[in-house]
Parts: C-alpha cells; structure tokens; sequence
C-alpha cells in the first residue's frame, strides 16, 4: 500500500486486508458466535461496502488515479520499513497478559503506524481516507488480538461510525472537486496561525 | 426514560433534513433540549441496560441541553437577519449532534462512550461545513481527518483498557472496581492513548491544529455549540478514564500529565492569541486556553472544580460567540482591524462584547475568576507562577482588543441588526455568569462529581 502508485491498487488491497482480518476472526472464533458475527460484520462493511464506495467516488470524481506523495517511492518504502521494526521493538510493551494472539500486536501497530504514514505524507484527498482506513484496520486487529474483540454491539457502533466518516469525507472531496477542480490537500493552505 | 432521553433528537433530525421552515425548526430546537432537561432530571440516578444516568453525566448534560436550546433561538435571529438562504440545513446536523451529545452523556459502556464521542466528531463535523465555500471545505477537512485519528488512537486506550480489564466488561462502574488488579505498567499506556486521543478533540496542545479552523469557519450558532459542548464531550471522556486510573495506584502519574498538558496549553494557547488578526479565531484560542486550564484543574485531582470551570467557560464563551456573530452580521467580516467604535455604532453589542470578553479574561464577578482563583489556591508554588504567567499573556490578549474594537473610532457598520434575540440570548448567558461568580455552587458540584472519586 505505501509503494503503490495506483489508488484502485491502494484500494483492492485494502479490501484484501480486511478479507485477511476477517477470516483472521473466523480462525479465531473457534465456534464463538461473537467472533463470527465481528468478522462477517468487518468483512460486509470494510471488505465489500468501503471500498466499492471508494472506487466508485474514484471513478464519479474523474481525478487521476495517480497516487501523489510528498515522498518518493523509495523513501517511502524505506520509512515504512523502519515503522515496522519500530512496531516489533515497542511491540511486546503492548502485548497484555491473556492476550489472544500476541504475535498479531505488531502487526496491528506495525498497521496504525502505515496509516498513519500515508496520512501525513500523500497529497489527494482519496488517499489520505486510505490512510485513516488502513489505522482503523490495525485498531481493529489490535482488539482481535489482545481479547476476543470489543463487545459485538460496540463493534458495530465503531463499524457504523466509520462507515459515516467515509461517507463524509466522500461527500466533502466532491466539494472539494467542483470548488477547487481538484483534490490535493497539499493546496488547502488558506487556513493558518 | 433513557432510551427515550437518548433518542428524542434523532427523529428531529431527520425531519429537518425536510423541513425547510426556519422558525419552526429553531422552536423544535429549542424545545427538544428544554424537554430532555426535564426528562433528565427525571432520570437521575437511572439505570438501563448500558445507559446510566449518574452525578457527572447529569451535570454534563443539562449545561449541553440549556446551551442547545438558547442557541437555536438565537439561531433563528441570526440566520433570518443573515438573509442566510442554506439556515434550514443548520438543524439537521443540530439535532444530531444533540443526540450525539445525550448519547456521550449517558453510555456508562466506555465502548459506547466512545462510539458517541466519534459520532458527536461527525456531526459537529456537519456544522462546521455549513457555509460550503473554500474556507469552510479546508477546515471541515482537517477537522474530519485529525479529529478521526484522535478519536481512533483514544479507541487504541480503550482495546488495552478492555483487554487490562480480563475482557470481563467495559461497565465504568464495573471497570472503577477492577482495575486496581489490572498491570499498572500497561494501564500507563492505555492512558497516554487517551489522553493523547481525546486530548486531541478536547484541543489540547500539540495537538489543537483543528480546533481555531473549525471554530472560526462554522456559522456563529456553531461555533458557540463546538465551544460550549463539543469540547466538553471529550473532556467528559478524560474526566471518567482519570477517575479509573486512582484504583490502580496511578492518580499521581495521571495528574502529572494533565498537568504538564494543561499548563502547555495554556502557554501556547496565551502566545497564539497574541498573533491573532481575526476575532472568532481569538476566541478559539480562547477556548484552548479554557480547556488547558479546565485539565490543569483535573490534573490537581480536583475534579469538582475542573467541572465548574467548563461550567463557567461554557457559558461565557458561548455568550462571546454568539455577541461577536452580532459583530459578524453587522460588519461582514471576522477581521479585528475592520471593526471600530462599537460602543457607537452597536450600543448593546458592543455592551456584549466587552462583558463576555472580560468576563473570558476572568475578572470578577465573572464565575471564570472563582475558578481561577481557586486553582491557583491549590497549586503547589512552582507551577502557580507558570499559571499565573499563561494567564496573564491570555488575559492581555483578550483584553487588548476591546480598546479599538469596542471604544476606538468609528467604523460605520454595513446594517445594523434588529432583532431582540441577538441581544437577550448573550445578554441572559452572562448574567447567568455573574450570577454564578457570586454564588459558585461549588457544594452541589461537589456533590455531583462524588461518584469520580474512588472509595476503596
């Protein structure tokens, strides 16, 4: 996700995590209906609604599906990997006592931490809800990971919530699109001080 | 009764996404938030499913319901005076943004508690974007974008509570009594994620970015409801996991954040306003200044008074809003230099003006001085300096302005505003204000936040 430089890439391979997550879930829900309930819901909403959503906006915004970054490729892939064995390092500091499957903790860091990546150094609009998506994801793998996941009605809740967030911020780049003819955040600089 | 509490603005909402009669919906604005203060008091003490109706919750609560409720009759004024022909899509996210708030109020799940504060980000989210010009899609983005990372790393803290906790319950209540066998070591961690996460929409410094964007570009009925109740939300939320963390044996290391962040604030909050041109986003820095000082007062282990201090700047700044979106009407323009005279051209405004911004400075017998004055009775001598320091840089700032704006020379406005609401509405705020300044009701809050202290 961080060396691509196609968004419909960026965005097959989103849902292809949360495909990954969800069957993570059915692994692990070992008959527990709580478990299987929280992967279907993940795989519903994050691996078929979001991003059919997303690469339907792509398509309606007509912008190039170019992934602008304020790093090259290269460093990129560099920073990312750096970010991943800082997940490992700081990694065990966060495995819990009980936890369920603790090698998936710096996974589930290694995962908030790229979110975070892409967010802070890509210019569109489009890429930087990837960004938050994919943070999400690792939240979400975190409680997966540490405990049987949040209590199911929570979930949805948390489920519900981003899915408004995307719908939002879809809503906002369309804005975005016929009042400034693009998306790059990289030109929203009139706010300051 | 909850449930009902909890639900009673979200059909509201959807019936205003139809309705495109301003005086009608600005009457339902009003009443819904009247109705639920009734039904609050009602419920108080209730308990239902995940929903709990306790001490703090309610305190919360009826302010965010009063301030809804004056701010949809003033919301009526200013928009039919504004000529504004997109008011009636003001009431939707209005009426969503209340049940978001109810909702924060009264999960006693910190899942769910978490679930409404992101959704209350949402909703607010939608007032902020209300003029739809470039201004307004610049700064609702960035607000969308840092405040849903916040939120996202405060359900980091919330995962490792819930996981601390033997994944047995997220019941607050229950959480209260469990984690004092929870790993203090991992229960630090959790912690600074919420701090930093809610930190985040409670606009505390380094990362406030969001906070004077969004608070200068939604209209001023808005910008007085993210000031007076959104920011209160998050506080909510850090006033309840502080509580959690005095069983564990970590209220020192807690307290020693809020501190350190609170005083950061306040000292980055006081130079911003200094650099300040445009009078709404003063006031945002304001509001950071506020919280900074409201989470110094936490940071004390006073939780009573760091109440009271979102009670009283609650209030206050709501009035501020509300009379300069007077300003705003009569002279178009958010500029400072563009305004002179007001005393002249605006009597009662400029009146507003002056009183709500001194009482922001925390003069008396505004309320914010008590407050004030009672933090630095119980600071420890070095930080007393500091805060006294901040305060002052802050109190400078606010006071500054009102020299030209107010009393400097005339600058003919481009209308005069009519309406009596303008004026009543900030008029009644403060006067609440003083009256509370005079008599703090710092026993009854007291009272009301007994339930955050621990009693093993």
């Amino acid at each position: 996700m961080v060396g691509r430089k196609s968004l419909d890439a960026s965005i097959r391979l989103y849902a292809l995590q949360n495909v990954f997550v969800a069957a993570l879930a059915f692994v692990l829900a070992d008959g527990s209906v709580h478990l299987l309930a929280a992967g279907a819901l993940l795989l519903v909403v994050k691996g078929i609604l979001i991003p059919w959503y997303l690469l339907a906006l792509l398509e309606r915004l007509d912008v190039s599906h170019e992934i602008e970054s304020y790093l090259p490729v290269a460093p990129s892939l560099l920073a990312s990997g750096l970010l991943v064995a800082l997940a490992y390092r700081v990694g065990q500091g966060f495995v819990l006592a009980g936890a369920l499957m603790p090698e998936a903790v710096p996974v589930a860091l290694a995962l908030l931490l790229l979110g975070m990546l892409i967010m802070s150094t890509r210019k569109k609009a489009v890429t930087q809800v990837i960004g938050f998506l994919a943070l999400e994801n690792g939240v979400f793998l975190l409680a997966l990971a540490e405990s049987h996941g949040l209590p199911l009605f929570i979930e949805l809740g948390i489920a519900i919530d981003t899915f408004a967030a995307v719908v939002l911020a879809g809503i906002l780049m369309f804005r975005l699109k016929s009042t400034f003819g693009h998306v790059d955040t990289s030109r929203m600089r009139d706010l300051r001080g | 009764m909850l449930f009902v509490l909890l639900f009673l603005p979200l059909p509201f909402s959807l019936y205003a996404l139809r309705d495109k009669n301003l005086r009608r919906l600005s009457l339902l604005g009003a009443a819904v938030p009247l109705v639920s203060i009734v039904l609050a008091l009602l419920g108080y003490g209730d308990r239902q499913a995940a929903l709990h109706l306790d001490g703090v919750g309610l305190f919360y609560l009826v302010i965010a319901d009063a301030l809804f409720a004056l701010v949809a009759l003033y919301a009526l004024a200013y928009f039919e005076t504004a000529g504004d022909a997109r008011a009636a899509s003001f009431f939707a996210p209005f009426f969503l943004f209340l049940f978001a708030t109810h909702g924060a109020f009264l999960a006693h799940n910190l899942g769910l508690m978490w679930t409404f504060v992101e959704g209350s980000t949402l909703a607010s989210a939608l007032l902020v974007y209300h003029h739809r010009d470039a201004h307004a899609l610049e700064a609702t983005w960035k607000y969308l974008m840092l405040g849903s990372v916040g939120v996202a790393l405060s359900l980091v803290g919330v995962i490792l509570v819930y996981a601390l906790l033997g994944g047995a319950t997220l019941d607050w209540q229950r959480a209260l009594e469990l984690s004092a066998g929870a790993d203090p070591a991992r229960l630090k961690l959790a912690y600074a994620f919420l701090l930093i996460g809610f930190g985040t929409k409670v606009g505390l410094f380094p990362m406030h970015a969001w906070l004077p964007d969004a608070h200068s570009e939604a209209p001023s009925p808005g910008s007085a409801l993210l000031s007076g109740t959104l920011l209160n939300v998050a506080f909510y939320a850090l006033l309840r996991y502080t509580a959690l963390m005095a069983p564990a044996g970590l209220a020192g290391f807690a307290h020693g954040l809020l501190l350190a962040f609170g005083l950061a604030s306040l000292l980055a909050a006081g130079l911003f306003m200094f650099a300040q041109r445009d009078y709404k986003r003063l006031l945002a820095y304001s509001s950071m200044e506020h919280m900074g000082l409201a989470v110094y007062a936490l940071g004390l282990g006073v939780p009573w008074l760091a109440m009271l201090h979102t009670l009283f700047h609650s209030l206050a700044k709501t009035a501020a809003f509300l009379s300069f979106g007077n300003v705003l009407l009569a002279y178009r323009t958010k500029s400072m230099a563009r305004v002179g005279g007001l005393m002249q051209a605006l009597p009662g405004t400029g009146a507003l003006v002056t009183l709500s911004l001194v009482a922001l400075a925390g003069l008396p017998p505004f309320a914010l001085f008590y407050a004030e004055f009672q933090a630095l009775w119980h600071s420890p001598p070095l930080l007393m300096v500091l805060y006294l320091a901040g305060l002052s840089a802050a109190f400078a700032a606010v006071v500054i302005p009102i020299g030209s704006m107010v009393f400097g020379t005339l600058i003919p406005p481009r209308s005069v505003p009519q309406k009596r609401a303008l004026l009543a509405v900030p008029a009644f705020l403060l006067a609440v204000v003083v009256l509370l300044g005079l008599f703090p009701p710092t026993h009854e809050v007291r009272m009301l936040a007994e339930v955050l202290t621990w009693k093993p």
